[in-house]
């Protein structure tokens, strides 16, 4: 079988700025490509990606060349594969169900999100981006970690150096340098938080992890810790403000889903439509085939999520946000063993408390100039602001 | 062949003919039966594939697999002693005729 195709004119630059005409593109004519400037084979349709990350046996998480290492000064669970995957990632599981959030932080959230909206000036322009995306899921995250005590800034500037760091694969030094500042900070405060939770157990991922009868070494804690800081503020943040943007672009749509209360399913159309995460790496173990090409041991495959999600074969229209679709069988949380830990806690909280206040608080809330929000990001993707009026 | 049966929350019943060594959450998903999700493919990783097994069935599914417990508390619905994670159900020729029924909320 031939090799994959190798696609020299896409740069890092045009993906960070728009992929998707370029998955569009690839979808039709080179699903499966190797493309230099980011050194991996791209896997644009959504049998494949959801396939490689299905067969830990043959794709392996464990991509030693990636930065993620130095980013957090550890081999965390999102690295893993097999039984010490899902003992680290069961260690703190429990945290994230549907229960606990209902019996004893649906509440807690509800206030919080009140309180930043009630900061907000009404007849005016603010960035919903700014002023309540990042703070709010930050908040709301610092208490299912276990982490109060740490500010907003603080939680926010964490994940967004972990993520920058993660993403290094230009390996510049200096960017180590911010986040071995921003760890050095982390695990100061995570063991302060893990003595006073020692003494006063409650149901955060810390709390649960400190006080299991067999817990996983204390650098685990820290690590995986650090993966939900990570992996649990940029995501619900981007997520809430690409649906606010596809609703308020699409006012029928909005209105039905008011009528029917269908916060949910904007939920699901909004991570399908523009997928926080877009895209995740795994390394070939052996010589395979994908899609009628060969793919060598060794080689880095890329799960291009964001392009499955508007795969063809599976989506009418894939390329608008459409609420009311049929199906919506979306991989924005990935699937196979590294699925996402909090795709009950971001649907919760985005979905049912944070959707369903910001829209009763201001019904008739406006986006002056949607052509003047700017997306960004080809790992990662959102608006990188939401200015709307309020009313 | 194997047949098996999905009761919606609201009583709906969808009977599909299911190739054995398939599980019971896979042919929802091949048959496009509303409320599984199998969101993990099948890793036990998700709990979006929760599924009561009618008590007439009970013993022939047999008992939870290694894990399935643990996961089974990340469900969004009631668990309860028929509770399973689908994916874990494997489909075998002595499970012809198997029903199951489906709880409200998956995700
Ligand atoms: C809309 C919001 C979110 C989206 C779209 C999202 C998406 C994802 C995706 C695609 C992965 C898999 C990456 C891979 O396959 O390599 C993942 C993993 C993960 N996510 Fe999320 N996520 C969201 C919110 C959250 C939240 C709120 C938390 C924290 C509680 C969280 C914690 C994690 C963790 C710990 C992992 C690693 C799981 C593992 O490797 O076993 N995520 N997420
Ligand atoms: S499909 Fe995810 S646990 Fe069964």
């Amino acid at each position: 079988m031939p090799l994959a195709p190798v696609d020299e004119t896409v740069s890092i630059g045009d993906l960070v700025r728009d992929p998707y005409p370029i998955y569009r593109r690839m979808r039709a004519e080179t699903p499966v490509v190797r493309v230099p400037s980011v050194k991996r084979t791209f896997l644009t349709k959504a049998a494949h990606t959801k396939m490689v990350k299905d067969d830990v046996v043959r794709f392996s998480s464990n991509d030693p060349t990636t930065p993620m290492e130095p980013a957090f000064r550890a081999h965390t669970l999102m690295r893993k594969d097999g039984e010490e995957h899902r003992r680290e990632r069961m260690a703190m599981q429990k945290a994230f169900t549907p229960k606990v959030i209902k019996t004893n932080w649906a509440q807690l959230y509800r206030d919080i999100t009140d309180r930043y909206l009630d900061r907000l000036p009404r007849g005016e322009t603010v960035d919903l981006y700014s002023e309540i995306c990042a703070p709010v899921s930050a908040r709301i995250l610092t208490h299912i970690l276990g982490l109060e005590g740490a500010s907003d800034e603080e939680m926010m500037r964490w994940s967004q150096q972990l993520i920058d760091g993660a993403g290094n694969f230009g390996w510049d030094p200096k960017l180590f340098e911010i986040t071995d500042k921003a760890n050095d900070e982390m695990d100061v405060h995570i063991a302060a938080c893990a003595e006073r939770l020692r003494a006063e157990p409650n149901d955060s991922a810390l709390s649960l992890m400190v006080n299991a009868a067999d817990p996983i070494p204390w650098s685990q804690i820290v690590a995986n810790i650090k993966i939900a800081i990570g992996g649990g503020i940029n995501e619900p943040r981007d997520a809430m403000a690409t649906i606010v943007y596809g609703l308020l672009t699409n006012p029928d749509q909005l209105e039905e889903v008011r009528r029917q209360e269908a916060w949910g399913a904007a939920f699901e159309e909004g991570i399908r439509w523009v997928a926080p995460i877009q895209a995740s790496s795994r390394l070939v173990m052996e010589d395979t085939e994908i899609g009628g090409i060969d793919i060598p041991k060794g080689d880095i495959v890329m799960s291009i999520q964001a392009s499955a999600n508007r795969d063809e074969e599976l989506f009418e229209e894939g390329e608008d946000y459409h609420v009311f679709r049929d199906k919506n069988p979306h991989q924005a949380f990935g699937t196979g063993p590294h699925h996402c830990a909090g795709a009950h806690i971001a649907r919760r909280t985005v979905g049912e408390i944070m959707m369903p206040e910001l829209f009763e608080r201001f019904p008739n809330m406006s986006l002056p100039d949607p052509e003047a929000i700017v997306w960004h990001g080809f790992g990662f993707r959102g608006p990188l602001s939401m200015p709307v009026t309020l009313n | 062949m194997v047949k098996v049966t999905y009761v919606a929350a609201d009583g709906t019943r969808t009977d599909v003919d299911a190739e054995p060594g398939s599980n019971v959450m896979q042919t929802a998903l091949d048959n496009d039966v509303d409320g599984i999700v199998g969101e993990c493919g099948g890793a036990m990783m998700c709990a979006t594939c929760h599924c009561y097994v009618d008590e007439d069935w009970t013993g022939a599914t047999g008992a939870r697999n290694d894990g399935e417990d643990d996961m089974l508390d990340c469900a969004a619905d009631e668990v309860k002693p028929s509770s399973r994670l689908s994916c874990q159900i494997k489909l075998t020729e002595a499970l012809d005729g198997l029903v199951v029924h489906l709880p409200e909320e998956q995700a």
